[in-house]
């Protein structure tokens, strides 16, 4: 979306016209749902965390600074509600049901059996061990790894200093490798 | 880390957030240092793991529009019940006051008006603990 429209929309939306919030919901729903389905790994708490945050970003539009982007606004939001749930009792990181709700990339079905095979059992792998790192490191690696995240957008979301991202990426890709290496010594 | 080139240093060369000359400076030191090499190769490997990961959510889901916009325009509707209900019930008391009607009726209907609004008052109040202390109230499925 243009950041021009953007902030028009933004700005309609401030002086209470609901209609005007529509297109900044669609244009934000399937990056948030991909980032909520990471975070929180079942499409079911992701949808509601994805709604109740937009209904938080909406409730509290009027603070919002028309000076800055939008986006990285709504995922700071996003992600705090992915935290809360995580932390209250209303969800927990379950990727149990993740496979059969998410569709497959194009060309999996031409990669044949076996290969489809081996790259669902390192999906898996990798799904699990994003579920032992812990929330905080995997949620600066969803963002980079996942979504594609610059470090000033992730510093932003994560609201660290910009010098913090590298640091952070790090001790969170050294944590994902140690848990990867130790899943693989268990299941030879 | 290996070599002269620090964690962070590495991070944002793997993720191409290094101005040229930093870029130029850490492949300089990647020549020449074959623990390095292998540092980046891990992290690169692991990165290559996530493209494999990288996944689209199913476009059977139904998008949330419906629900948020239900949240977000339901505030309008109840404040504008409220003003309205507010309005006629002051209108109604007025009316009722300044009626030429016996006093004693008028005290008489004014405590069962106001009994009845207590009364409604307080179960809405109860309804209202009942739904704050319920520990299940989250739970959906």
């Amino acid at each position: 979306m243009q950041p021009e429209l953007e902030r028009e929309l933004v700005r309609k939306c401030k002086s209470g016209d609901a209609k005007f919030y529509e297109p900044l919901v669609r244009a934000y729903e399937p990056v948030g749902l991909r980032l909520a389905i990471a975070m929180m790994g079942n499409v079911e708490d992701a949808q509601d965390a994805l709604q109740e945050a937009f209904i938080k970003t909406y409730d509290t539009l009027h603070r919002f600074d028309l000076r800055r982007p939008f986006g990285p606004w709504f995922f700071q939001i996003l992600r705090n509600q992915c935290r809360d749930m995580l932390r209250s009792r209303k969800a927990r990181f379950n990727i149990e049901a993740l496979d059969e709700k998410v569709d497959q990339r194009p060309g999996d079905a031409e990669r044949g059996p076996e290969r489809t095979r081996q790259r669902n059992a390192a999906r898996e792998l990798l799904w699990k061990g994003l579920e032992r790192i812990g929330t905080e490191h995997r949620e600066i690696l969803v963002l980079k790894e996942l979504e594609g995240f610059r470090y000033g957008e992730i510093a932003q979301i994560l609201e660290i200093p910009e010098g913090t991202v590298a640091s952070r990426l790090f001790h969170a890709r050294h944590a994902l490798r140690e848990v990867l290496l130790a899943m693989n010594a268990e299941s030879p | 880390m290996a070599g002269r080139v620090s964690s962070d240093d590495l991070m944002r060369y793997l993720d191409g957030e290094l101005s040229p000359e930093e870029r130029s400076r850490v492949e300089a030191e990647l020549r020449a240092s074959t623990e390095l090499q292998r540092e980046v190769a891990i992290y690169r490997g692991l990165k290559a793991d996530f493209q494999e990961l990288s996944f689209h959510p199913s476009t059977h889901h139904k998008s949330v529009w419906d629900r948020v916009n239900t949240r977000v325009t339901r505030p309008i509707g109840w404040l504008s019940v409220v003003a309205g209900v507010a309005v006629w019930m002051t209108y109604g008391v007025y009316v009722f006051a300044t009626s030429p009607v016996d006093p004693w009726e008028k005290l008489a209907t004014g405590a069962v008006a106001i009994g009845i609004l207590m009364l409604f008052a307080s179960v809405i109040w109860e309804r209202y603990r009942e739904w704050d202390e319920d520990p299940y109230r989250g739970v959906h499925r």
